[in-house]
């Protein structure tokens, strides 16, 4: 069960995606729908997900297209598309929320990313979040900056977009035991320690601390 | 006082509810930018005239100014940026076309962004997970499985419901409808919810 | 997260149905339903068995825990115990809802449960902003929450949350050069 996609951004291995039943399919949607709504952060995208996702959902209209109006079976098939068209939709538009967000930041980090590692933006978020700061750079510059002195007339995005706070606190539930999770001061009179994340437990604590394991998928936020 | 009005801007916007937006104030956009004109070009004057006479008593002043300098560049942008951000909020509420009263209070500029915006939108939308696309502007609800009760109010014309079957919207006419389907009806006062 | 969201959630349960219909297999993209034979009960989501009901196609067979007896036994445990115990489900509250306003008559003692339910949840809920204040002013970094259920987790999310990264910005602009310029964030 160990993620035969989570790993599928960089590696397009098609015998990874043959393993997985469409019932394994809504439920690695619905663990990054959560995961994606809750994360403080911008995480990696499942674009494989999406795809093997939109590609039931066209298949199973396409079949419906078929059958005879008003058989109940095709209405229980039409009420679990919408279900399922809600998760994905709802996906899609937490993370594109990150992304104009952050936009400077999501860019900067794509572009920093070494070879290989996985990437956080699907392409078509990655062309999205480029209009998107191009569209309001320019934008600035029509209205204002260009009227400015010489010297003021560029805004340092970066700096200027606030970026993810990685310190929120969230809530999570284990789904593979962790031992020895640090566990930062809050105060200068209080020491560091280490808890235990018990399989099946539930947490309240830093998203800092335990976001290695949401792209593991060890941890599931909630 | 310097950058007065580049405040005004920010409050103007703070004492607005979220998703509200009002005119664009050119007028106080216009003239912190003349401020800022002013203030560049004073201390243009005082940097030379501290270089070649060696005026260090200037440099305060000169420091004062560049200060409401980037405050004012601080303000303004903040002003627009936060006006994009309900802009954009506008384009997921009335989809893509904004009623007349609200583009009155958009200036050109931001019209072109708006547009520009929708076009990055529409893109993305039409590109996500293979050739379909998806429209994530809708289901911004989850689905109910749940049928409600509706008496149609004026002649709609035919609807088609989710297993297919083509029903005929008649006025006084009453139909048991999924409700999801007639939320929108509802607001649009075709229909109404008979309470039993 | 929308509390729609979680009852949304909380449709994906599986109750049982005794259907009046009959249909072969259903191959749902989830899973498969069925077969449907009337009389025979059959395992569902509720989100298609509240359809079903509705559209009077069926009779819902409450939840084993959807019982006066063992609610009151949890009331008990919950009211005496200081930590929160297992809830009855992990969806109890949403589905008590659900089931109650649209099959409130497959439900016997229908009224006893929801006073049973909104009981435990009150006692439940006082816990959690017991908690949640013992949380902040001891400055705390983590919590254990075992047993609280996500709609409970959500009653509290955002107030908690805000107030939790509130305390943290005043308490991170107090060290100085710590405070970067935002200057789109005012």
């Amino acid at each position: 069960m160990s993620d035969a996609l989570s790993d599928g951004g960089s590696d397009h291995d098609d015998s990874q995606e043959d393993v997985m039943t469409p019932v394994e399919l809504i439920a690695k949607l619905e663990e990054a729908w959560l995961n994606e709504k809750f994360s403080p952060d911008l995480l990696e995208n499942k674009s494989e997900i999406v795809e093997c996702v939109m590609e039931q959902l066209t298949h199973m209209e396409a079949n419906l297209q078929r059958v005879s109006k008003g058989d109940t079976k095709a209405s229980v098939h039409r009420m679990e598309i919408d279900r399922i068209r809600f998760v994905l939709s709802s996906y899609l538009r937490s993370r594109l929320q990150k992304i104009e967000k952050f936009f400077p930041h999501v860019l900067e980090k794509e572009k920093s990313r070494a070879d290989g590692d996985p990437s956080y933006l699907s392409p078509e978020e990655y062309a999205f979040a480029r209009e998107y700061l191009a569209n309001t750079e320019t934008y600035l510059k029509a209205v204002a900056l260009r009227h400015m002195p010489p010297n003021l007339q560029s805004v340092n995005m970066m700096k200027a977009v606030p970026e993810p706070c990685l310190d929120s606190f969230v809530f999570l539930r284990v789904k593979e035991r962790q031992d020895n999770i640090m566990v930062e001061p809050e105060t200068d009179d209080q020491r560091e320690y280490v808890v235990d994340l018990e399989e099946g437990s539930q947490h309240l604590m830093r998203y800092r601390t335990i976001a290695p394991l949401v792209s593991t998928g060890a941890v599931q936020l909630i | 006082m310097f950058c007065e009005k580049s405040i005004e801007l920010i409050r103007e916007l703070q004492r607005m509810r979220d998703g509200q937006l009002p005119a664009f104030n050119e007028d106080a956009v216009r003239q912190v930018l003349e401020e800022m004109k002013a203030l560049y070009e004073q201390n243009q004057g005082d940097v030379n005239e501290a270089k070649t006479e060696g005026k260090s008593e200037l440099i305060p002043s000169i420091k004062l100014r560049h200060c409401c300098l980037l405050r004012n560049q601080r303000c303004v942008a903040a002003y627009l940026y936060d006006r994009l951000l309900r802009i954009r909020a506008l384009r997921w509420e009335y989809g893509s076309v904004l009623p007349p009263n609200i583009r009155f209070h958009m200036c050109a500029e931001e019209l072109q962004w708006f547009n520009q915006y929708k076009k990055s939108l529409a893109n993305f939308m039409r590109s996500v997970g293979g050739e379909e696309g998806l429209d994530i502007t809708q289901d911004m609800k989850p689905p109910k499985s749940l049928y409600i009760e509706v008496r149609c109010l004026k002649d709609h014309g035919e609807f088609e419901i989710d297993d297919g079957t083509i029903i005929l919207l008649k006025k006084n006419s009453q139909h048991f409808l999924p409700r999801w389907k007639c939320e929108q009806l509802i607001r649009q006062g075709v229909l109404e919810h008979v309470l039993s | 997260m929308d509390p729609s969201e979680v009852e949304f959630l909380a449709e994906k349960e599986v109750v049982k149905i005794i259907p009046n219909f009959s249909l072969d297999k259903i191959y749902l993209i989830g899973g498969d339903l069925g077969p449907f034979n009337p009389g025979l009960p059959v395992d569902v989501p509720v989100w298609l068995a509240l359809n079903l009901k509705q559209r009077q196609k069926c009779r819902i067979l409450p939840p084993e825990w959807m019982d006066v007896d063992k609610l009151e036994d949890v009331r008990e445990m919950e009211r005496k115990e200081e930590s929160f115990t297992p809830p009855p489900s992990p969806y109890y509250m949403e589905l008590t809802k659900l089931l109650l306003n649209h099959a409130s008559d497959n439900i016997p003692k229908a009224d006893e449960i929801r006073t049973l339910v909104k009981d435990i949840w009150d006692t439940r809920i006082a816990k959690l902003r017991l908690s949640a204040d013992s949380f902040i002013s001891q400055q705390e970094a983590h919590a254990k929450l075992d047993n609280l259920t996500l709609m409970e987790i959500n009653t509290t999310r955002s107030f908690l949350l805000d107030s939790l990264n509130c305390m943290f910005k005043l308490r991170s602009n107090m060290q100085p050069g710590s405070g970067t310029g935002k200057a789109l964030d005012y």
